[in-house]
């Protein structure tokens, strides 16, 4: 277990990458001048001569970014030209024009012309995301040095989760931030298309001087507001124990309070700032923040600040479903209709549940990105559910402006725990491989759905009282520290008081699908008036897991057989008064990883061609009427 | 006079209703055998499963998604949109938007538009006629003019496709793009997109509402120049706009009224048996009367042209044919 990042005596987080910044934003030039002060600590056991920084918005800077290069093989064709929203005028960039470095009690060593941009990652040369510096003299394990940066940033347009749009602003990933140095040295990776975050966590003083008028919300809580002479405000925002900050900021926000109270978690000031196209949704969008915080304060722990801001962001932002501690962002449409939750209530309960895995229990996203945006889908998924938000499929139509919901429940697995997306992209990476090397359009069946999938496998297989303490023994060892794969391992194991090593090595370190299928249902004659029931069986996917196998006899007696799920197939024969009517494989439905659960029953009374009938004539329909609608063009 | 068409158009549906009637199963016999096809998908991949009765008593989108996730061909054109009003709304948006029908219909749509071309001269013969021709009347008259529709409808297909293959990206894509890329509010970008369909919808009716006079002036004057009936037709619209529009958008109110009683009325999801034939009864009604709306475009437009006559109600002379008998046989040999 690594002991790095054990907290402070008195404080809930180590907090050796503090910071004290100040910003200005230039709204006409959608530009930004800032000036920060890190007070840091090497708190691991290494010894380090140089310092690295994170250098987000340089992941914009130019198209041979290793962001750009990644983000376009999302794409499953070469992008057309124009098709990409970026224009060049309207890159991001971050450019550090000063940095000094003081030892503790030492003197400022200007380092400015020693800065080099470094690619651990993929030694791409045009990627300025990482920024590194080497120090006079090295800093051992336990010493501090504090760091003065200059910089002024290009603020991008409407970039992927940050950015400027319209009157909108949405900063995250902003700032020079300071990598995390471990015991194997340091661990800064560039910026990559598909993962976002790890940093150390510290105590945030951000001054932010914005336009007045502007309304602001950002990490952390409103210490002063003051108006300046020239017209613009100074935010002053105080944070504790915090690994990020962002912030936002805009003339059109709506500003709306509530206060979360529950007899047995702390109470928690809801600040929301919504767009005006959006007003009408103001109780909706408390009301989701509200069951993610009593849900997973019940089930996971307390929210351990007193507030929490919620950002409704711009149309076409690019900044929707973010999360940042203490603050993140929704995703609202104009037309959201009451009975279709995944907008904004699911992305809210999911960035409210980001406060947990990724805001409190901080792992290394660049590594291990299912520790923090899986877990926190699987979470999510669990809060719907449990909560009996409705949750319909609904069309879009006329360019996806227009909703039409049907009346077709979406449940936990396919929305929550987004089976669809995880089905076509199965085997394409093996969970355990790190993130930033996913293949950049599957990274995200991987990520989300995989882990969410095999997470509500884990949660049926211990049940959820053991599963609930698991994750409360988690988050409690691991809150304000930095978890690893093995860690969460661990926990489940001690807690649960089972070895579920061989489940994480087909889920997390292998690819391997599971299907498991009945392939006969056979009764013949066994004489003297009994019957002899003949069950096969099969295992279709390579992975494995133990499952029952429930057969149903015409008297209504039932069967239970547990299948350890290895061989290839397995026979069960029973003489009986009765015949086999029915055989279930799985029917508590806990292999929720199972990629096709139509084979794993049979039943002799089969329905098949009534539903088909039903269904084609409904299609039938269609088809008639798209040919008449062909028509008009005749 | 405009009206005056439009109840005329309407008198005139009524009385072919057998004909109506008749394109509308030849629809069905088209889509039936793609339904059976699609029927055996949906069977095989349900077999004997529990799903089977979760998806005849209603609907379960788990194995939907299942089954999207490993159909191919027609099957890929099973989705949640065929249910209820949201085919209609899909199908609508996919003109409006300019995406292409599924590449497993795309035969079955030409056949369709081949099959609609030669029946169309022989409907507005006998809407021009307006005394029953027979089915040897009607037949005849559509083998007589398909080839001369057909070129007709080659000509409005290049019209077509140049609207969708260069206006409409240029329009949804270049320049909506161009005047939404920096707007952060959606309705906003809603507004315009709505300002396109109306511009791109009107570009599309008044191309439509010309072809359709086209057909009209080349079965009713028996024009043998595809191109010359075309020109007739921007000369009729030209002399006459204001009495075209208007009933192009008194049969179009039409139409929409349609659509509002079947948001209403569409059967969502229901069970089988008696449940099934009534919703697809209702279907089927649904489209019959929507083909009825578009058979009646071409009543009423027929309607006014021959108003605007000088003989009112004139049609070109049928060709004759000659009488089934012993006699005409001797004289053939």
């Amino acid at each position: 277990m690594q002991t790095f990042d054990e907290p402070l005596p008195d404080a809930p987080s180590p907090r050796n990458a503090s910071y004290d910044i100040n910003v200005r934003l230039d709204a006409a030039h959608k530009e930004i001048k800032g000036r920060e002060t890190i007070r840091w600590r090497n708190i691991s056991s290494a010894t380090t001569s140089e310092l690295q920084f994170h250098l987000y918005w340089n992941g914009w800077r130019n198209d041979d970014s290793t962001w750009l290069r990644e983000d376009r093989l999302r794409a499953a064709a070469p992008l057309r030209p124009g098709d990409d929203a970026r224009r060049p005028e309207q890159a991001g960039a971050s450019d550090v024009t000063s940095i000094k470095v003081t030892p503790a009690g030492g003197t400022a060593v200007d380092l400015t012309p020693a800065v080099r941009y470094i690619a651990p990652d993929d030694g791409n040369t045009a990627d300025r995301s990482v920024m590194a510096v080497t120090l006079p003299d090295a800093v051992g394990p336990g010493a501090s040095l504090q760091v003065e940066i200059e910089w002024t940033g290009r603020i991008p347009f409407a970039a992927d989760r940050t950015g400027w749009i319209a009157d909108y602003f949405f900063f995250g990933q902003w700032f020079p931030k300071i990598g995390v140095l471990e015991d194997g040295g340091w661990n800064t990776h560039q910026f990559h298309a598909a993962t976002e975050f790890y940093a150390d966590f510290g105590v945030y003083d951000v001054e932010m001087t914005v336009p007045g008028g502007y309304t602001l919300g950002a990490t952390g809580r409103e210490m002063r507001r003051v108006d300046n002479p020239d017209g613009t405000t100074t935010h002053t925002y105080h944070a504790d124990d915090v690994a990020d900050f962002g912030w936002t900021t805009s003339p059109s926000f709506i500003e709306e309070r509530r206060a979360f109270n529950h007899p047995k978690l702390p109470s928690v000031e809801m600040r929301l700032l919504l767009r005006p196209e959006h007003r009408g949704q103001e109780t909706r969008q408390f009301a989701a923040t509200a069951a993610a915080l009593e849900h997973f304060g019940l089930w996971f722990g307390a929210y351990p600040y007193g507030n929490i801001t919620i950002v409704d962001p711009a149309y076409q932002s690019n900044s929707d479903g973010m999360e940042y501690p203490m603050l993140f962002t929704g995703r609202a449409n104009w037309l959201s209709p009451a009975n279709v939750s995944t907008a904004p209530d699911s992305t809210i309960i999911h960035e409210t549940g980001h406060q947990w895995w990724y805001g409190v229990v901080a792992s290394n996203e660049f590594e291990h990105g299912w520790m923090d945006e899986g877990m926190t889908t699987w979470a999510t998924g669990r809060v719907m559910e449990e909560t009996r938000r409705p949750n319909m499929v609904a069309v879009r139509t006329f360019g996806t402006f227009i909703p039409y919901t049907l009346d077709v429940p979406l449940s936990r697995e396919v929305d929550g725990n987004r089976m669809p997306a995880y089905r076509p992209d199965a085997e394409s990476d093996a969970t355990s491989t790190p993130t930033f090397r996913y293949w950049p359009r599957s990274a995200n069946a991987v990520t989300y759905a995989k882990t969410s999938l095999w997470m509500h496998t884990l949660e049926r297989h211990l049940g959820w009282p053991t599963m609930q303490k698991v994750m409360a023994t988690y988050f409690d060892r691991w809150k304000f520290r930095h978890p690893r794969p093995q860690d969460f391992f661990d926990v489940v194991n001690s807690v649960s008081g089972q070895d579920m090593t061989w489940f994480f090595n087909q889920v997390v370190s292998g690819s391997e699908t599971f299907d498991y299928a009945v392939q006969e249902m056979r009764n013949e004659p066994a004489g003297e008036g009994r019957t002899r029931a003949i069950i096969v069986a099969q295992r279709l996917g390579e992975a494995t897991f133990p499952v029952d196998v429930v057969t149903t006899f015409a008297d209504g007696q039932q069967v239970t057989e547990r299948w350890e799920g290895k061989e290839r197939r397995v026979i069960y024969t029973y003489d009986r008064p009765s015949p086999a009517t029915r055989v279930e494989i799985d029917p508590g439905h806990v292999l929720v990883l199972d990629v096709n659960r139509t084979n794993n029953s049979r039943t002799s009374q089969s329905r098949g061609g009534e539903a088909a009938r039903k269904w084609s004539l409904a299609w039938m329909v269609w088809l008639q009427e798209l040919m008449l609608t062909a028509g008009f063009f005749g | 006079m405009v009206v005056a068409s439009w109840i005329d158009g309407w008198r005139r549906v009524a009385q072919t209703l057998g004909m109506a009637l008749g394109v509308h199963v030849l629809s069905f016999l088209l889509a039936l055998p793609l339904a059976y096809a699609v029927r055996d998908q949906i069977a095989t991949q349900l077999g004997s499963s529990l799903a089977a009765g979760r998806m005849a008593d209603g609907v379960n989108n788990d194995w939907w998604s299942e089954f999207t996730a490993q159909a191919t061909g027609l099957g890929t054109t099973f989705t949640p949109s065929i249910i209820g009003f949201a085919s209609t709304l899909d199908t609508t948006s996919r003109v409006l938007d300019a995406r292409y029908p599924p590449r497993a219909l795309m035969w079955l749509l030409a056949a369709y538009l081949a099959i609609w071309t030669f029946l169309s001269g022989g409907i507005i013969d006998r809407y021009a006629r307006q005394r029953p021709t027979r089915a040897h009347g009607f037949f005849s008259a559509s083998g007589r003019l398909v080839f001369r529709l057909a070129r007709l409808t080659a000509m409005a297909g290049v019209l077509y496709w140049f609207l969708f293959a260069y206006v409409h990206p240029w329009l949804f894509l270049d320049l909506f793009r161009d005047l939404t890329r920096g707007l952060g509010v959606e309705r906003a970008a809603f507004a315009w997109r709505l300002g396109f369909y109306l511009v791109f919808g009107i570009v599309l009716l008044k191309v439509n509402l010309i072809f359709d006079y086209a057909r009209i002036r080349l079965v009713v004057e028996d024009r043998r120049s595809a191109l010359g009936a075309l020109r007739a037709s921007l000369r009729f619209v030209w002399h006459h706009p204001l009495h075209a529009t208007a009933l192009y958008a008194l049969d179009g109110l039409g139409f929409l009224l349609l659509l509002a009683i079947w948001s209403v009325a569409a059967p969502g999801v229901y069970g089988t048996g008696l449940a099934m034939w009534l919703a697809f009864a209702a279907g089927q009604l649904y489209l019959f009367a929507r083909l009825a709306i578009k058979l009646h475009f071409l009543a009423s437009q027929t309607a006014l042209f021959q108003s605007h006559l000088a003989h009112a109600r004139y049609a070109a002379a049928p060709v004759p044919a000659w009488p089934e008998s012993p006699a005409a046989e001797l004289i053939s040999r």
